[in-house]
């Protein structure tokens, strides 16, 4: 199973009471993990998708502090977001136990950022672990919240996507049985002339490398999972070795709770990168170097690059991230910057951040960050008396989960602005958890479901239009309503909710549209779909010097047909085309 | 035993269920797998590589020139993670070609790496699942009886993961990528 899977078995075999969460790479799969274990066991725990993750945090606070084992989950990120309560509750008495589970994201591989969630707990005095496999991190959950019940205070325990998402087979325990001992302290017995301080994912890594060099002789390895406060053995190591290597992720924690002396290697003085994820070949590179120069052994591995040279030969086909072929945020996308094309487009999180690449998302801040600056942008252009359209995005999930004061806000002091909902009935990033207008909870029952409609209503927003963005007529002309609703006085931001289920999830799947597409056969090789739509199924054949659909991605939804200048369903659209001024277009 | 493989491909197409029968057919064999995937921000379409490491490794990354198996399912992404081979290392590559160009080719020699090319989307097309041309590539690895890897064992282990009407095509597709590789190379 995977990491996540994992946590999810310890804290269930530790006695899991309650447990609240925000979908999240790399953190989602926790709590449905919960709500699987729970149901095996037949247990009585109480499991729900939070609205946010400070809602998670507080309600999961609220259990622990009335008695019970308690436990919230999220990103890093989403950690920013429950500030508050945790800043405040750290230091709370707690009559149960509260365990954070928070998962980092080195790289990033799916963030904004990489933040280093360990960092934090140092600063403010929480307990945290850092486990350093699906298995450990199984053991450190049933640890840590046992801790936390033992102690009375929250604890944290640090995740990465290395962690999370890897996967292992994990032995299963009878809840309450486990016997977990941290699995800290002295690793390898090599010599004092290097000493390496690890945690994590790291850790694993460093073993697999020194292993690959064959230096477990000449290299001595301590290995930390409580990371803070941390244990008094790990000073006596240090002060034992001549030289120490620091490798962890994500950020200079141990490095720097070790202390900055001369004798460490880390990021202070560029041993260790600053920022991106330690792979296996960054720490191999890192061990390699340091093991020459202090002269315990010498570089062994050189790589062939005759294998670059060779791959010079061949073209491979770049694959950014991309939004699905038969997406419905690409047509919604389309239709925003083929109306728009010189629009500001403030964008926001989740999957169609990707609606960067059809040039329909200029902005991604944190999440509902895109309505709050569609109103700083609008009242900077108004200011000097310039008048252009803003054209802000923002997802179903996100839209719940921080957009209701930033839209309550602009429509208090009429921000002229669109408001584009792509809802898509799902958090589909993040493995198509429900949102509060699914109106189904985390154990796929049935709740109350919440509708952006009503919300958007009830703020007293005049302009709203509910519609399929497939329908690009009307997605179009709907956006240039809007424009002109907002031209006139005392307007509040506009919104058209562009609905369509998400093609992924179980109601979405099984859309039949098409026959076939003929965008083939009148094509004349101008790359317009394949260059500004960019959907994965379209291919360009370089020996026909035409569009080919690769029909294993195809879901013949059509849309491309109306982007293309040369069918006459994109003909038909052409009235609604926007202008692009020389000016800009030669700056672009 | 340590063994390292590299499983590559696109989304929606099946890398991680072939990844996740080879973890879970080591499993069954004694041995401790791990795997770590990545798969990026696209939900389909995008590269999608799983590594896989058996034995007593400690983590589920491989290291360049580290990879003792590449398993492309498609070509493209064989090129991508060509990196991870190792020397004399072995590769499966989904192409219908049966040459790869000449200077990859040479390079492959020079390295000593065992190289098969295998129509896997043909021999899953003709058995009427396009989807499954995974299963073609893990039947014809299965034939040479690497590590813990034998044909029955993946094809328990396949039987356990896939349901309904899947299962039988899949198989289906499995025993033909067998068959494949015992009418070439038996």
């Amino acid at each position: 199973m995977i990491g996540n899977f994992a946590i999810a078995r310890g804290l269930v075999e530790a006695g899991l009471e309650l447990a609240a969460a925000y979908p999240g790479t790399p953190s989602s799969e926790i709590l449905p993990g919960v709500v699987e274990f729970n149901r095996r066991e037949k247990g009585n725990i109480h499991a729900e998708w939070s609205t946010n993750e400070r809602c998670a945090m507080e309600v999961a606070f609220g259990a622990a502090l009335s008695g019970r084992k308690a436990v919230c989950m999220m990103k890093q990120v989403g950690l920013n977001v429950a500030f508050p309560p945790l800043l405040r509750g750290r230091g709370k008495h707690l009559e149960g136990a509260l365990v954070i589970v928070c998962c980092d994201d080195p790289g990033p591989q799916s963030s904004q950022t990489e933040q280093d969630t360990r960092l934090l707990c140092t600063l403010f005095d929480i307990p945290v672990f850092d486990p350093a496999s699906p298995k450990e991190a199984g053991d450190v959950a049933y640890y840590a919240l046992e801790y936390s019940f033992k102690r009375k205070i929250p604890v944290i325990i640090r995740s990465t996507h290395r962690v999370s998402h890897a996967r292992e087979a994990i032995e299963l325990f009878t809840p309450g049985t486990r016997k977990v001992k941290l699995d800290e302290g002295l690793k390898l017995k090599g010599g004092k002339k290097l000493g390496i301080v690890t945690a994590g994912m790291s850790h694993s890594i460093t073993m697999d490398v020194i292993s690959e060099l064959g230096m477990s002789d000449q290299i001595s390895l301590y290995k930390v999972v409580q990371v803070f406060p941390l244990d008094k053995r790990l000073k006596v190591f240090v002060e034992s070795v001549d030289h120490v290597l620091v490798v962890e992720e994500t950020d200079s924690t141990l490095e720097m709770l070790i202390g900055n002396g001369n004798k460490i290697f880390g990021r202070a003085n560029g041993y260790v990168p600053g920022a991106g994820e330690l792979t296996y070949d960054v720490v191999r590179g890192i061990v390699e170097r340091i093991t020459e120069e202090i002269g315990i052994g010498k570089r062994a591995f050189a790589p062939d690059l005759h294998i670059e040279e060779a791959l010079q030969s061949v073209t491979i086909p770049p694959r950014p991230p991309k939004l699905c072929a038969g997406c419905s945020h690409r047509a919604s996308f389309h239709a925003m910057s083929y109306v728009y094309p010189e629009a500001i487009f403030p964008g926001d999180i989740g999957c169609y951040t990707l609606g960067i690449a059809q040039g329909a998302v200029d902005t991604c801040i944190d999440m509902g960050g895109g309505v709050t600056l569609a109103a700083g942008f609008y009242d900077t252009f108004s200011q000097d008396n310039n008048v252009i359209p803003i054209l802000a995005s923002v997802g179903d999930s996100t839209f719940f989960h921080a957009c209701l004061p930033p839209l309550y806000d602009a429509v208090e002091k009429n921000k002229k602005f669109t408001l584009v909902i792509l809802d898509n009935s799902t958090t589909a990033m993040t493995g198509m958890q429900p949102t509060p207008q699914s109106g189904v909870t985390a154990d796929g029952t049935h709740g109350n479901s919440l509708e952006i409609e009503d919300v958007v209503k009830g703020f007293g927003i005049e302009f709203l239009r509910v519609l399929d963005p497939y329908d690009l007529s009307l997605m179009m002309s709907s956006l240039k309503d809007a424009q002109a609703y907002l031209a006139g006085e005392n307007s509040t931001p506009a919104v058209i909710i562009a609905r369509r289920v998400c093609l992924l999830s179980g109601k979405g799947k099984d859309q039949q549209f098409f026959e076939a597409i003929d965008l083939e056969e009148n094509c004349t090789g101008c790359k317009t779909c394949i260059t500004g739509f960019g959907c994965p199924a379209l291919l360009f054949d370089e020996e026909k010097k035409k569009v080919k659909i690769d029909d294993a991605l195809c879901i013949k939804c059509g849309i491309c047909l109306y982007v293309c200048p040369r069918n006459e369903k994109g003909k038909s659209l052409s009235m609604f085309k926007g202008k692009r001024s020389p000016k800009r277009a030669t700056k672009a | 035993m340590n063994l390292e493989i590299v499983c590559a491909g696109i989304g929606g197409r099946g890398v991680l269920l072939a990844s996740t029968i080879i973890i879970e057919a080591a499993v069954r064999a004694g041995y401790h797998a791990m795997a770590s995937d990545e798969y990026g921000m696209s939900q389909r379409g995008g590269s999608v590589v799983s590594l896989v490491k058996i034995g007593t490794s400690q983590s589920p990354l491989i290291g360049r020139e580290n990879g003792d198996i590449l398993l492309a399912f498609e070509e493209s992404e064989f090129y991508r993670n060509l990196i991870f081979l190792k020397k004399g290392g072995m590769a499966i590559v989904n192409t219908a070609k049966d040459a790869l160009p000449e200077k990859i080719n040479n390079l492959l020699v020079k390295r000593k790496n065992k190289c098969f090319f295998i129509a896997a989307d043909d021999i899953a097309k003709e058995k009427g699942m396009i989807q499954a041309s995974n299963m073609a590539i893990l039947g014809f690895f299965s034939y040479f009886r690497i590590g813990p890897y034998t044909r029955e064992g993946i094809l328990e282990t396949l039987k356990e993961r896939t349901k309904g009407k899947f299962l039988e095509k899949n198989v289906d597709v499995f025993q033909a990528g067998y068959t494949l590789a015992h009418s070439s190379h038996g």
